[in-house]
C-alpha cells in the first residue's frame, strides 16, 4: 500500500493542515492534520460530536477554518472555493434531491451544476444505471425512492462530476446491508480509478473492509492512524473501544 | 375540563409576543379610526348644519321678490352626518354632500369630498369599519391557524387526547379563550364606541343605540365565523403551514378580489347610462315628454281655467292663469325625474343587491352592507335623504306657485311677496329611517351572515369531529 | 451556464409542483379578468367621449341653419333664444363642450376616471362654480370599492404572488436538503439564488408585462411610448422590491414558515396598514378644506349682485322670458347690466375658490410627501399618473378649460355689452377646444422623484440581500 508520504513530490489530493474549527468556545475540530493521495480511502471513526463532519464541512468550504487550511490538489479551499469544489464530489449522510423531479432530472441538473452540462441523458440514465439504480427507475419522480436509491442517485452525481476526491458524510447509515454492500463495491470501484475517499462513519466493519487507512477521533482530535491492511476487524473495534474509555 | 383549556389557551396567546404586537396595532388602529372618525363626522356635521341654517337665512332674507322668482332662487340642503357613520362613513365620500332645491328642475348632489381628496387617499381609507371588516378577521386568523394543526405537528395533540378530552371541548376551549383574549381588545372600543354615542354624539340619528347594538351584533357573527372557519381549517389542514396558507388566501378572496369583483360584475348584469346619455334623456323627455307623461298644454290648461271660472278672457280670472300653469308644469317635471332618476336609483340598487348575493363567496360583502346600513351610510339611505330633499322642494315649489295664483293676476309681473311668505315655509326637517326599515332592507344580507356563522360552526364541528391525531 | 441550468431547472420544478401551476394559472385568469375590465371602461369612456363630441357638431349646424334661415328674412323659433344675440349665442344653447380623451393606458388602470369629470359644457356663463360637477353616473358603492384593473392587481396581488413564489427560495432548499448538494458544486448561492429569484421575476413580470401590452395593443396605447414605459418600468421596479425583499429574509436562516409570517406581515404592514395609516395621520395634520363655505359665499355674492341689479323685470325675464309673451325686451343695455351682474358673482367666486384651492393645494402637497413611506403607494401613484388616470392629468385638464372659457367670454361679452348682434358669419371664428394634452415628458418627470425612490429600496434591499448570500454555506 502506497501512501501519499511514501510518494514525495506527489501532491495529496486532500490535505489538513493543522485545521481548527470553534463553534464559541467548542473546540469542534483541533490540529488535524491529514493528507489522502489518489486512489486512498481514508474512514474517519468517531462518536457523534468527534468532528467528522466538521472535517468534511472543512474540506467543502461550508464553514470557515479558525485556524489551519484545508487544501484540495493543493489549493486553499478558503481562497479557491470554486477551483477546490471542481474537483470534489460529495455525498451527504442522507442525499437530498428535489422530490418533484425524476432522478435522472436531478442528476442532470447537479451534474450541470458541476460544469458536465453536456452529457446527453442516455450517458447519465447509464451513470444512474452504473450506481445500481434500476433501469425502470431513472424516469420515477424521486419522492418514490427509498434512502438507497436516493444514495445511489447521489453516488451518480459524484460519478458524473469525473471528481477527484470524493467526500463521505455517513454514506451507508440506515441502509440495509444489501445496499450498504452495493456502496461499498461503488466506492471500490471509483477507488480504482484514482479518486481519493474521505469518508465518515460509524461502520467500523465497513470502515475496515472498503478503508485504506482508518483515523480514530474523538473530542476534535485525531487521535489515531491505522492501515486497514496491517489489523482484522477486531483489532479494529478492540482499538477504537480503547480510544473512547481513555 | 373545558374551563383548563380555555385557561390554557387564553395564557398561551397573551404570552405569545407575536399576538401581543399585532393586537396592540390593531388596537391602536382601532382607537385611532374611531376618534378620528368621531371628530370627522362632529366637525361635517357641525358644518353641515351651521350651512343648512344659513341656506335657510338666505332664504328667509333674500327680500322682496316674485315667488317664482324665489323658487328659482331656492335652497340648499346639506346633509346631516348621522351619528354613527364615525364607525363607518360608507358611500359618504361618494355621494355628494348637498343638493340645490330649485324651481324646475331636480338637481345632483354635488360636492363629493372624494373629489377633492387624492388618488392615495382613495385608496386606504381607515374607518373603524375597516379595521374591523380586515384586519381583525386577520388577527383572528393569526391566533387560530395553529391551534389544531400546530398541536398535531409538535405532537401535543395526541397528549391531549390521552387525557380522555372529547375533541369538540377541546375545539370550543379554544375557541373560547382566542374569543377572551379578543374580548380584551375588542370590549374596550365597544366600550368607548358606545360611550361617544350616549356622552357625545357627533350627530343626529334614529335610535342610534338600537342601530349600535345591532351594528356590535353583526360583528361578532361576523368575528365568530372567522374563528370558527378558521378552527375548521387548522382541523382540516396537514400542516399549520397550509391552514396558514388556506386562510390567507381566504382573507384576500374576502377582502381584496370579491369586492372589486362584485363591482365590476354589478356593472355589467346592471349597466348604468352614462352622465351625459342621462342628462339627455332627461332633457328630451323635459322638452317633448315621454309615453303617457307629456308636455302640459299651455293654451289648454288657460281654456280650462276659464271653463272653470266661467269667464271669457285670462284678464278676468280671479287667479293667476301662469302660477297654475308653473305647477303642471312642475308636477310634469316630477313626472320625469321621478321616472329617469328612479329609475337611476333602482338600477344601483339591484347593484347593490349584486354585491349581497356574492357575499356567498365573501362573507365580507354581507357585514359591510349591514355595517352602512345600520351606520346610515348606504346608498339606499342617501336615496333616502335625496327622497327628502326633493319631497322638500316638491312642496316649496306647490307652495311658492300656490302664493303667485291665488295672491296675483295673470299678466301681473310685478307681484311680490315679502319675509312673511319665505318664513310661512317650514324649514328642512329630516328623519333619519328607523332600525327596521335598515333592516328590512338588509334581510339578503341578514340571511347570508346567518348562514356563513352556521355553516362555519358546522364545518368546525365536522372537522373537528374528524380530524386525524398524527 | 449556472444561470441556463437553474432556470431550466426551476422551470422542471414549478412545472413539476400542482399547486404552483395552480396559483400561477389563476393569476394569468385575474389579469385577463382585469385587462377586460379595463377594456370595457375605455370603451364606455370612448363612446362618451364621442357622443359628447357629436353633440357640439349637431349644435354648431342648428345654429348654423337658424342663422342662416333668419338671414334669408325667417324668424327665430323663438324671440327669447335668437341665435343672434351674444347671450344665446356664447350661452347655454351655444355652449361647447371641452373633452378630456380617456388617458392612452386607461384600460390598464381605471384610476381617477371614473371620479373626476372628464368633459365641462362651457359657455358664456361658466365660472368657478362650474367645475364643482360630479363625474361619471356611478354607483357610489362603486366608487367606494374602487375597480378591479391591472393597477389594482399590479398593486395589491403581483406582491403576494411574488411572495408565494419566494418566500422559500432559499430556505426550502435547505430544509429538504438540496443545499448542501447544490453547494458543494462550484457554484455559488448567489449565482444560484439570483437565478432562482431571476427565473421567477421572468415569469411573474413577463406575465403582467405581456397582458399589459395586450391591452396597450387592443386599446390603441402605443401612440405615446413614453407613458407605456414609464408603466413597464414601474411594473418591474415595484415587483423587484418584492423580490428582493423575499430575498433578503431567505437570507436570515430561518424557517420557511418563519420567512412566510415575515414577508406577509411586511406585506400588510406596507400594503395595507400603512397607506391607511397615512392617510389617517394626513386627515389630522393636514385636513382639507371643505367646499361647502363656496356654496355660502357663492349665495352671498349673487345675493349682492342681484339686489344691487334691483331690476325684478329684469330678472323675470332672464328667468322666463316665455312667460313673457308679449312683453318685448327693449330696454336699452338690459344684457350688459345682466353681464355685470353674472361678472360680479364670478369675480367673487373665483376669490373664494382661488383662497380654497391655495390651501388645498398645499395640503395636498404635504399629503403626497407621505406616499414615499409606502412602496405600494408609490406604486400605485406612478402607475395611474402614467395610464393618465391620476390626479395631475385632470388637474391640467381643468386649467386648459379655464382658459378656454377665458377665450369664450372674450369672444362674446364686448358684443354682449356692445348690445351687437351676431350671425352665421362668426361662428366659424367661435372658439373651439382643442386640448393640449400633457407632454410626453411630463408624467415622467413627476414619476422621476417616485420612481428613483422605489429604485433605491430595491438597491438597498438588495444589496442587503447580496451581503446575507455572501455568507450562506451549504452547512453550519
Amino acid at each position: 500500500m502506497q501512501t501519499a508520504e511514501s510518494r514525495p513530490g506527489h501532491t495529496p489530493l486532500l490535505e489538513a493542515r493543522r485545521l481548527s474549527k470553534d463553534y464559541g468556545d467548542t473546540r469542534a475540530l483541533d490540529s488535524l492534520d491529514l493528507t489522502i493521495a489518489p486512489g486512498e480511502v481514508y474512514c474517519l471513526l468517531g462518536p457523534n460530536g468527534a468532528g467528522k463532519t466538521t472535517t468534511i464541512n472543512l474540506f467543502l468550504g461550508f464553514v470557515a477554518p479558525s485556524g489551519g487550511q484545508a487544501l484540495v490538489s493543493g489549493l486553499d479551499v478558503a481562497t479557491h472555493d470554486r477551483e477546490t469544489k471542481q474537483r470534489l464530489a460529495y455525498i451527504p449522510e442522507q442525499v437530498m434531491l428535489y422530490r418533484n423531479l425524476s432522478g435522472l432530472e436531478n442528476l442532470e441538473y447537479f451534474a450541470a451544476l458541476g460544469g458536465k452540462g453536456s452529457l446527453g441523458r442516455e450517458r447519465l440514465t447509464e451513470i444512474l444505471v452504473e450506481a445500481g439504480l434500476e433501469r425502470d427507475a431513472v424516469d420515477r419522480r424521486v419522492s418514490e425512492y427509498s434512502k438507497g436509491m436516493r444514495q445511489k442517485v447521489g453516488i451518480a452525481i459524484a460519478i458524473a462530476k469525473e471528481a477527484d476526491a470524493l467526500l463521505l458524510d455517513e454514506p451507508t447509515s440506515g441502509l440495509d446491508p444489501k445496499a450498504s454492500n452495493e456502496f461499498s463495491a461503488l466506492v471500490e470501484r471509483l477507488r480504482n480509478r484514482g479518486v481519493a475517499v474521505l469518508m465518515a462513519t460509524h461502520d467500523l466493519f465497513r470502515a475496515k473492509d472498503t478503508g485504506t487507512r482508518v483515523g480514530i477521533m474523538r473530542y476534535g482530535r485525531l487521535v489515531t492512524e491505522l492501515s486497514t491492511d496491517e489489523i482484522g476487524h477486531a483489532d479494529l473495534e478492540r482499538i477504537y473501544l480503547q480510544h473512547m474509555h481513555d | 375540563m373545558i374551563r383548563h383549556i380555555v385557561h390554557k389557551e387564553f395564557t398561551d396567546v397573551l404570552r405569545d409576543g407575536r399576538f401581543r404586537w399585532c393586537s396592540i396595532l390593531v388596537g391602536s388602529l382601532l382607537l385611532i379610526s374611531l376618534g378620528h372618525g368621531w371628530v370627522q363626522a362632529r366637525n361635517t356635521q357641525q358644518e353641515h348644519a351651521a350651512a343648512q341654517a344659513t341656506a335657510r337665512e338666505h332664504w328667509e332674507t333674500q327680500g322682496e321678490k316674485n315667488p317664482h322668482s324665489a323658487a328659482h332662487y331656492g335652497i340648499y340642503a346639506f346633509k346631516p352626518r348621522l351619528a354613527l357613520s364615525f364607525v363607518d362613513e360608507g358611500v359618504d365620500p361618494y355621494t355628494g354632500t348637498s343638493v340645490w332645491l330649485e324651481a324646475h328642475r331636480q338637481n345632483d348632489f354635488m360636492l363629493r369630498p372624494a373629489q377633492d381628496a387624492t388618488a392615495a387617499q382613495r385608496i386606504g381609507a381607515l374607518t373603524a369599519a375597516q379595521v374591523l371588516q380586515h384586519l381583525v378577521p386577520l388577527l383572528i386568523i393569526l391566533l387560530t391557524f395553529g391551534t389544531l394543526a400546530g398541536e398535531r405537528e409538535r405532537g401535543t395533540l395526541r397528549q391531549l387526547l390521552a387525557t380522555g378530552i372529547g375533541r369538540r371541548e377541546l375545539a370550543g376551549g379554544k375557541a373560547l379563550g382566542v374569543s377572551s383574549a379578543l374580548a380584551l381588545l375588542l370590549v374596550p372600543a365597544a366600550l368607548v364606541g358606545a360611550a361617544a354615542l350616549v356622552v357625545a354624539s357627533p350627530g343626529p340619528a334614529a335610535s342610534p343605540l338600537a342601530r349600535g347594538t345591532a351594528l356590535a351584533g353583526v360583528y361578532l357573527a361576523y368575528f365568530a365565523t372567522f374563528l370558527a372557519l378558521s378552527l375548521a381549517v387548522s382541523a382540516w389542514a396537514r400542516s399549520a403551514r397550509t391552514a396558514l396558507v388556506v386562510l390567507l388566501a381566504v382573507w384576500v378572496v374576502n377582502g381584496l378580489v370579491a369586492p372589486r369583483v362584485a363591482v365590476d360584475l354589478s356593472k355589467w348584469l346592471h349597466p348604468t347610462p352614462s352622465a351625459f346619455e342621462f342628462a339627455r334623456t332627461v332633457e328630451s323627455e323635459m322638452a317633448t315628454g315621454t309615453g303617457d307623461i307629456s308636455r302640459p298644454d299651455r293654451a289648454a290648461s288657460t281654456e280650462h281655467l276659464l271653463a272653470e271660472y266661467g269667464v271669457e278672457r285670462v284678464e278676468d280670472l280671479p287667479i293667476n292663469a301662469v302660477g297654475v300653469y308653473l305647477q303642471e308644469s312642475e308636477e310634469f317635471g316630477n313626472r320625469i325625474f321621478d321616472r329617469n332618476y328612479g329609475a337611476l336609483w333602482d338600477t344601483f340598487e339591484r347593484q347593490g343587491v349584486v354585491h349581497e348575493t356574492l357575499a356567498v363567496a365573501a362573507p365580507l360583502l354581507a357585514v359591510r352592507t349591514l355595517s352602512m346600513g345600520l351606520a346610515g351610510t348606504d346608498v339606499e339611505q342617501h336615496r333616502h335623504f335625496a327622497n327628502a330633499a326633493e319631497t322638500y322642494r316638491r312642496d316649496l315649489m306647490r307652495q311658492m306657485n300656490g302664493d303667485m295664483t291665488e295672491n296675483s293676476l295673470t299678466g301681473d309681473f310685478t307681484y311680490t311677496a315679502g319675509a312673511e311668505l319665505w318664513e310661512a315655509v317650514p324649514p328642512l326637517q329630516y328623519a333619519a329611517p328607523p332600525l327596521g326599515w335598515v333592516l328590512g332592507n338588509r334581510v339578503l344580507s341578514l340571511l347570508v351572515l346567518g348562514a356563513w356563522l352556521a355553516g362555519a360552526i358546522l364545518a368546525a364541528v365536522a372537522r373537528v369531529r374528524r380530524a386525524e391525531v398524527t | 451556464m449556472t444561470v441556463r441550468t437553474v432556470l431550466r431547472n426551476e422551470w422542471r420544478l414549478l412545472m413539476a409542483d400542482q399547486a404552483l401551476r395552480i396559483v400561477l394559472g389563476l393569476f394569468a385568469v385575474l389579469l385577463v379578468y382585469a385587462l377586460a375590465n379595463g377594456v370595457v371602461w375605455l370603451r364606455f369612456q370612448e363612446r362618451t367621449v364621442e357622443a359628447v363630441e357629436s353633440g357640439n357638431v349637431e349644435r354648431t349646424s342648428a345654429l348654423q341653419q337658424e342663422l342662416d334661415a333668419i338671414a334669408n328674412g325667417g324668424q327665430p323659433s323663438s324671440p327669447f333664444a335668437d341665435p343672434r344675440s351674444p347671450l344665446v349665442l356664447g350661452g347655454p344653447g351655444g355652449s361647447h363642450t371641452a373633452v378630456l380623451e380617456p388617458g392612452s393606458l386607461t384600460a390598464l388602470a381605471v384610476g381617477q376616471s371614473d371620479l373626476l369629470p372628464y368633459y365641462y359644457d362651457v359657455n358664456i356663463y361658466t365660472n368657478e362654480s362650474s367645475f364643482q360637477q360630479n363625474g361619471e353616473v356611478e354607483n357610489p358603492l362603486n366608487l367606494m370599492v374602487g375597480r378591479f384593473d391591472l393597477a389594482f392587481v399590479v398593486v395589491y396581488l403581483l406582491p403576494l404572488l411574488v411572495l408565494a413564489l419566494s418566500f422559500n427560495v432559499l430556505s426550502e432548499e435547505r430544509e429538504q436538503g438540496t443545499l448542501a448538494l447544490t453547494l458543494s458544486q462550484p457554484v455559488s448561492a448567489r449565482s444560484v439564488v439570483t437565478a432562482k429569484l431571476a427565473f421567477r421575476a421572468l415569469l411573474v413580470v413577463g406575465m403582467v408585462l405581456a397582458m399589459s401590452l395586450l391591452g396597450i395593443l387592443v386599446t390603441g396605447g402605443l401612440d405615446s411610448p413614453g407613458r407605456v414605459l414609464l408603466w413597464c418600468a414601474t411594473v418591474v421596479t415595484y415587483s423587484l422590491f418584492w423580490f428582493a425583499l423575499a430575498a433578503w429574509v431567505n437570507t436570515l436562516r430561518r424557517s420557511s414558515a418563519w420567512n412566510a409570517t415575515v414577508l406577509v406581515g411586511a406585506w400588510l404592514v406596507l400594503v395595507v396598514v400603512l397607506p391607511a395609516a397615512i392617510n389617517i395621520a394626513a386627515g389630522v395634520l393636514h385636513p382639507l378644506p371643505s367646499r361647502i363655505e363656496m356654496i355660502t359665499a357663492q349665495r352671498d355674492a349673487s345675493n349682492d349682485a342681484v339686489n344691487r341689479r334691483s331690476e325684478l323685470l329684469a330678472r323675470y325675464l332672464e328667468d322666463h322670458p316665455e312667460m313673457a309673451e308679449g312683453v318685448v325686451a327693449d330696454e336699452p343695455g338690459l344684457g350688459a347690466l345682466a353681464w355685470a351682474a353674472t361678472d360680479a358673482v364670478n369675480r367673487r367666486l373665483e376669490q373664494v375658490t382661488s383662497e380654497h384651492d391655495a390651501q388645498r393645494a398645499h395640503q395636498i402637497i404635504l399629503v403626497r410627501r407621505y406616499r414615499f413611506l409606502s412602496p405600494a403607494l408609490l406604486a400605485q401613484d406612478v402607475l395611474i399618473d402614467a395610464a393618465g388616470t391620476g390626479d395631475a392629468r385632470f388637474v391640467h385638464f381643468q386649467s386648459q378649460v379655464r382658459a378656454f372659457a377665458e377665450e369664450w367670454r372674450e369672444f362674446f361679452v364686448p358684443a354682449v355689452l356692445a348690445d351687437e348682434q351676431m350671425s352665421a358669419s362668426v361662428l366659424p371664428n367661435v372658439p373651439r377646444f382643442r386640448l393640449a394634452d400633457e407632454r410626453p415628458g411630463e408624467a415622467a418627470r413627476r414619476a422621476a422623484v417616485p420612481l428613483t425612490v422605489l429604485g433605491g429600496l430595491v438597491l438597498l434591499v438588495g444589496i442587503g440581500a447580496g451581503v446575507g448570500l455572501r455568507r450562506v454555506r451549504g452547512a453550519g
